[in-house]
């Protein structure tokens, strides 16, 4: 978790006494508003849930027949449950230090927006019926909706590693993967970890959480404008004038992400960019429809 | 020197630098300013940039403007830029600087010594040499004497300390000292002469002449200079005549006098004003004798001059003086009363009181004068006698009835009263032999027509001699004096009026009774050649200071016509202490006082060019201002800098919280008043809105029709009635508040029911009207449960029906029942037991529509009928508003009339 203010520290302290830290709270109000406009796993399937009766058909087995309901009429029926293919997805997000810069306090840093998707998707996927893990954390699924709080602790207890996630031998063959972070580490390093993800083999896909500053070099902010001295991690550069040096640095970056978009589509993968100053259920939206059946 | 119209610059090859300035331009441009730090994590993305745009930063143009305006400041400041340098002073050579620094200096010294200055720099700057010579004698009591040639750095320490000197300058010893001097030095020479303006002195000094032969002479005078010279007041019976001297002046000038004590109070204050072209200007200055007595100095506010300040000393204090004649009656009978002459002698400079001896000595008093009146033996003298001992003088005159029957409370005793001249008499009237040295009147001149006819004459003893302070010229004493205890008893020999001499007619008598009013108090000795040294004298601004070395002691009798100069300084003369003894033997000699009236000296002599003082400016030097500037544009550019690399705080947010402020201020505005005027102003009465138009206007309707009933019928005085929100508006102008109950009335919110308790509380009354009582049944269905809604918060006392006996049945009229357009309910109020607010009712409730009964329209007109009908039901409808409205404003008055039969019956009895 970003270091939480003292608003929200003590909204935690708060809600930590009802179980459920804020940010399940915030996961699950943004999930709930996804849910609300997709029903596409609404069908017959393997699962505990009724879903409908239909007719006995020659190949079906009779221990399937439900008597009580086909007792009522002169037909066989069957009853179906809704499909609840428990599927394991495997969500990280990234803990490097680069996550926690923000520019403007107004805005969520890149890590607490990772997070909140991570918890977002965890809340939908658990309402969904599906398993939840975290890369990186403790190599156990949860299911269930109160799985969503111990997968929100969970999340504090990732390693902080500037590492991308490697497939350790608990992970699941063909789960989803969803990766969150800012993916701006050489194009090799990430080739490399997606490649041995998808060899396990599992499918996913890449978001980019990049802040508005980053994704256009502050344009139109004040700060960045003239000469400046550019620090991270103890290296500096010093830009004479940032106006000038604007066009090449949206192209390097337009030329990193058509990078992942390639390591993506060359893993089977898909990739997605969101921005800290777009609504997080607009990301949301675009992973679950991703991230749904086909 | 570099001079550039009105700038010179002291050190003008600093402004070789100003060349300089594009050179910093260039640099200005080639450095780029220190780039802003902003952490980026994509930093990767900003490496190796390829260096297409590798141009020096650029700053903005007024950016660039402000720090070469900031340069180009120092550069000119440190060149010691002079605004308005003097100008080079007359003649060649030694530049010779002659000042006035007598009194007449001391009022613009600063402006004189400013001139001088500015002549000195400027001669300086060309290596001119400098001479000084003063016109007024040194405190030292030194001959005058020119002081140089010396360069202008040594003179500028000798013409800083000079200051003015208290006493008028000596300009012939001054031209002698030049012509001495000029003989030692005769090269060549121009002067400056800064003249005071005065002719001190009547004959020609010469000076100005001299100086004009010698060498070219520039003459600076100062045209409107405060010269002022106060002499000492005048002291009238109650008040201080003031008298400012003054050069005539083509304006109408105003100057403002001091009265001040011994520790520096101001205790009154007169303007003065000098009429143009007058040489002087008078003023009262009315101060109760008390606070008289606290004046130690006049002073001229905002003249600093030793001319400008008048110290009074004991001549100017005033005593009190009993007077006690032997007959009461006659003693102010004109030109024949005892008191007639000594009233008029002894009112201009003391507080004379009259009345029985014994109420004279109740107050402190100074001297007692019996004119020709016997004291009684026993208590009166002994009160005397003590009195005397205590302090006090006894001023005795003579007469027949004093002749007659002689007391011990005289200096000799009588042996015969003797008239000289006459008809059976070979004498002739005697005059006053001169005063000897050891009398208090040493120094008066008696005047050969003063005559005695007659007179008391004294035993003779061998202390009568040293008891005789006058005597006529046949050597019989006119004025015997003899010390008892602390105090003293003075005899006059002759009567107070003009009946046995014409004594009290001159002039010396009051001088003669001004001494011993002045020895009163218990005060030996008598003035004289005694010597007074200097006890505290004035500098040249008009500050009392020590005295300087040369002054000299002065004797008693010389003030009068002492001329101050160094050995007699104006100032204070005596010894020093509290005591009132020393303080009593203290002498002021005033500049005021000794000197003429100032004259204005005559034209300079052909030749001389003339300045004005106050027309020359200063030397301003402009070199910190440009620093300042110059500084303040740094630290503008200091903060530039740091908005541009994003240090400083957004501005949005101070001008958010400035918008704030503003926005919160304007939210002080004030309540508009009501219109109609300040409700305070008359008394009115009130009804509460409802809401319901109609019903408003009825109700208003009725209270204009109730008040004009009220006005036409009683003593009470109403003003258009008012409307009034509880809660909202001020309740506590109105006695009563008319509130028509709608069915649908809303109950009042918190703030109404807190307003409507506190009115009830301080006394206020609430005609409660719910339209359905009686006659009016139905006529307002609900009204009652809205009254239940609308009474429910508010403290309604214990209700009881009203009596035949209540007061609002007879407050004006008597009412066998309370109609309004509907007749028959049942009215209620307060219970009678209840003492709280004096038994008066706070609430009155009902349902007689009343005010649809009261209601008049703009025609005169009652525009609703009453039920059942008839003129008398109005009739008592308006009296019983009548009756409401005493009540208001009356209280309980009325309710008194239960006692009238118990009184009857007591005054029957």
């Amino acid at each position: 978790m970003a270091e939480p203010s003292p608003a929200a520290a003590a909204l935690r302290a708060e809600a930590l006494g009802a179980a459920l830290p804020p940010l399940v709270v915030a996961a699950d109000r943004v999930a709930s508003t996804v849910l609300q406009g997709v029903h596409g796993r609404r069908r017959a399937g393997q699962g505990d849930a009724f879903w409908q009766f239909r007719p006995f058909l020659p190949g079906d087995t009779t221990s399937r027949i439900d008597w009580r309901q086909s007792a009522k009429s002169d037909r066989l029926f069957i009853r179906e449950t809704e499909w609840e293919a428990a599927q394991t997805l495997c969500l990280w997000a990234d803990a490097s230090r680069s996550m926690e810069w923000v520019f403007d306090r107004g805005r969520p840093s890149k890590r607490a927006r990772a997070e909140l998707l991570v918890a977002a998707l965890a809340a939908l996927a658990l309402r969904g019926g599906e398993r939840v893990r975290l890369l990186g954390g403790p190599a156990r699924s949860h299911s269930g909706r109160a799985g969503l709080t111990a997968v929100v602790e969970a999340l504090a207890q990732v390693v902080k590693s500037a590492a991308l996630p490697a497939p350790d031998p608990d992970l699941p063959r063909h789960a989803r993967v969803v990766l969150f972070g800012d993916f701006l580490s050489p194009l090799a390093e990430i080739q490399a970890a997606v490649q041995a993800l998808a060899a396990w083999p599992v499918r996913g896909h890449l978001v980019q959480v990049l802040d508005p500053d980053e994704a256009t070099l502050g344009e139109g902010n004040r700060a960045y404008a003239g000469r400046v001295l550019f620090e991270w991690g103890g290296g500096q550069v010093l830009v004479p004038r940032v106006e000038d040096a604007r066009p090449v640095y949206l192209q390097r970056l337009a030329r990193q992400r058509e990078g992942l978009a390639a390591i993506a589509g060359a893993a089977g993968w898909r990739f997605l960019t969101h921005r800290t100053d777009q609504p997080p259920e607009a990301a949301l939206l675009a992973l679950w429809q991703a991230l749904g059946p086909e | 020197m570099l001079s550039l119209g009105p700038i010179a610059f002291a050190a003008p090859w600093l402004l070789l630098a100003l060349p300089a300035l594009p050179v910093l331009w260039w640099l200005l441009r080639v450095t780029p300013p220190a780039p802003r730090r902003v952490t980026l994590p994509s930093i990767g993305l900003l490496r190796d940039l390829p260096l297409t745009e590798q141009t020096p930063a650029r700053t903005p143009w007024w950016l660039l403007l402000l720090r070469l305006l900031a340069a180009a400041l120092i550069i000119l400041g440190l060149a010691r830029p002079v605004l308005g340098p003097g100008a080079a002073a007359t003649g060649a050579g030694t530049l010779l600087l002659v000042i006035d620094d007598g009194w007449s200096s001391g009022g613009d010294w600063p402006q004189r010594l400013a001139t001088a200055n500015a002549a000195l720099e400027a001669a300086g700057r060309v290596g001119r040499q400098l001479a000084l010579l003063r016109t007024a004698p040194a405190e030292t009591g030194e001959p005058l004497r020119v002081l140089g040639p010396m360069p202008a750095a040594d003179m500028r320490a000798r013409l800083a300390a000079l200051r003015p000197k208290p006493w008028p300058p000596d300009r012939a010893a001054a031209a002698s000292a030049f012509a001495a001097w000029r003989a030692a030095e005769p090269g060549p020479l121009g002067s400056l002469f800064i003249t005071d303006g005065l002719a001190h002195g009547g004959a020609p000094d010469g000076l100005d002449a001299a100086l004009a032969a010698a060498a070219e002479l520039t003459v600076a005078r100062a045209e409107a200079s405060p010269i002022f010279l106060l002499p000492p007041p005048i002291a009238e019976a109650d008040r201080l005549r003031l008298s400012v001297q003054a050069l005539p002046s083509g304006s109408d000038r105003q100057v403002v006098a001091l009265a001040r004590t011994g520790d520096g109070r101001t205790l009154a204050r007169a303007t003065v004003a000098i009429p143009a072209y007058a040489s002087g200007g008078e003023a009262m200055l009315e101060l109760p004798p008390e606070l008289r007595n606290q004046l130690t100095r006049l002073d001229l506010d905002g003249v600093a001059s030793a001319g400008a300040v008048a110290l009074l000393d004991e001549r100017f204090r005033r005593r009190p003086i009993g007077l006690l004649p032997a007959v009461e009656e006659a003693a102010d009978a004109p030109l024949i009363g005892d008191l007639f002459y000594l009233d008029r002698a002894l009112g201009p400079y003391a507080e004379l009181r009259r009345g029985s001896l014994e109420s004279l000595l109740a107050r402190p008093l100074a001297v007692v004068v019996l004119a020709d009146r016997p004291v009684a033996p026993g208590a009166e003298q002994a009160a005397l006698a003590k009195w005397v001992e205590a302090g006090g003088t006894l001023l005795r005159f003579a007469g027949p009835r004093l002749a007659e029957s002689p007391d011990p409370l005289l200096p000799v005793t009588f042996r015969a009263e003797r008239q000289l001249g006459g008809a059976l008499s070979w004498e002739q009237p005697q005059h006053l032999a001169d005063f000897s040295a050891g009398s208090p009147f040493a120094g008066l001149v008696p005047n050969p027509e003063i005559t005695v006819q007659r007179q008391v004459l004294a035993e003779p003893s061998p202390r009568l001699s040293e008891r005789t302070w006058a005597r006529l010229a046949d050597g019989t004493p006119l004025v015997t004096a003899v010390p008892l205890g602390r105090g003293r008893i003075v005899l006059f020999h002759v009567t107070a009026n003009a009946e046995w001499s014409n004594l009290p007619l001159s002039g010396l008598f009051v001088q003669m009774l001004r001494r011993i009013v002045a020895l009163s108090a218990g005060i030996q000795g008598a003035e004289g050649e005694a010597p007074l040294a200097p006890l505290e004298t004035l500098d040249g601004f008009g500050r009392l200071g020590t005295p300087p070395p040369a002054a000299a002691a002065l004797a008693a009798a010389g003030f009068e016509t002492a001329l101050p100069s160094p050995r007699h300084p104006p100032g204070w003369y005596g010894t020093a202490g509290q005591d009132p003894a020393a303080i009593a033997w203290r002498r002021a000699l005033n500049l005021g006082g000794a000197l003429p009236a100032p004259v204005a000296a005559p034209a300079p002599p052909a030749g001389a060019r003339l300045a004005a003082i106050s027309g020359i400016p200063a030397e301003r030097d402009l070199g910190p201002w440009l620093l300042a500037a110059a500084l303040l544009l740094l630290a503008l550019d200091l903060l530039i800098g740091l908005q541009q690399r994003g240090l400083l705080g957004r501005p949005g947010r101070a001008a958010a919280l400035l918008g704030l402020v503003l926005a919160g201020s304007s939210a002080w505005g004030q309540r508009m008043p009501a219109p109609g005027g300040d409700p305070a102003l008359a008394t009115r009465l009130a009804y509460v809105t409802t809401g319901d138009a109609a019903a408003d206007d009825t109700a208003r309707m009725g209270l204009v029709g109730l008040s004009d009933f009220v006005n036409r019928r009683t003593a009470a005085a109403l003003a258009e009635p008012a409307a009034v929100v509880p809660g909202q508006d001020d309740l506590s102008f109105f006695p009563l508040l008319y509130w028509v109950v709608l069915p649908d009335a809303p109950a009042p919110d918190a703030v109404a029911v807190a307003a409507l308790n506190s009115f009830m509380r301080n006394g206020g009354i609430i005609l409660f009207d719910t339209r359905d009582e009686g006659s009016g049944d139905g006529f307002s269905p609900g009204a009652r449960s809205a009254l239940k809604r609308l009474t429910r918060d508010l403290a309604i006392p214990p209700l009881a029906p009203i009596a035949e006996d209540h007061v609002l049945r007879r407050a004006f009229y008597l009412l066998p029942d309370l109609p309004g357009r509907f007749a028959g309910g049942q009215v209620w109020a307060a219970r009678e037991q209840d003492r709280a607010n004096d038994s008066v009712s706070p609430v009155i409730i009902g349902g007689h529509d009343w005010g649809a009964a009261w209601a008049m329209d703009g025609k005169g007109n009652t525009p609703f009928a009453v039920i059942p009908g008839g003129a008398r039901q109005r009739m008592l409808a308006y009296r019983f508003g009548v009756n409401l409205v005493m009540y208001a404003l009356t209280g309980n008055y009325k309710g008194d009339q239960v006692h009238v039969p118990a009184i009857l019956e007591r005054l029957g009895n």
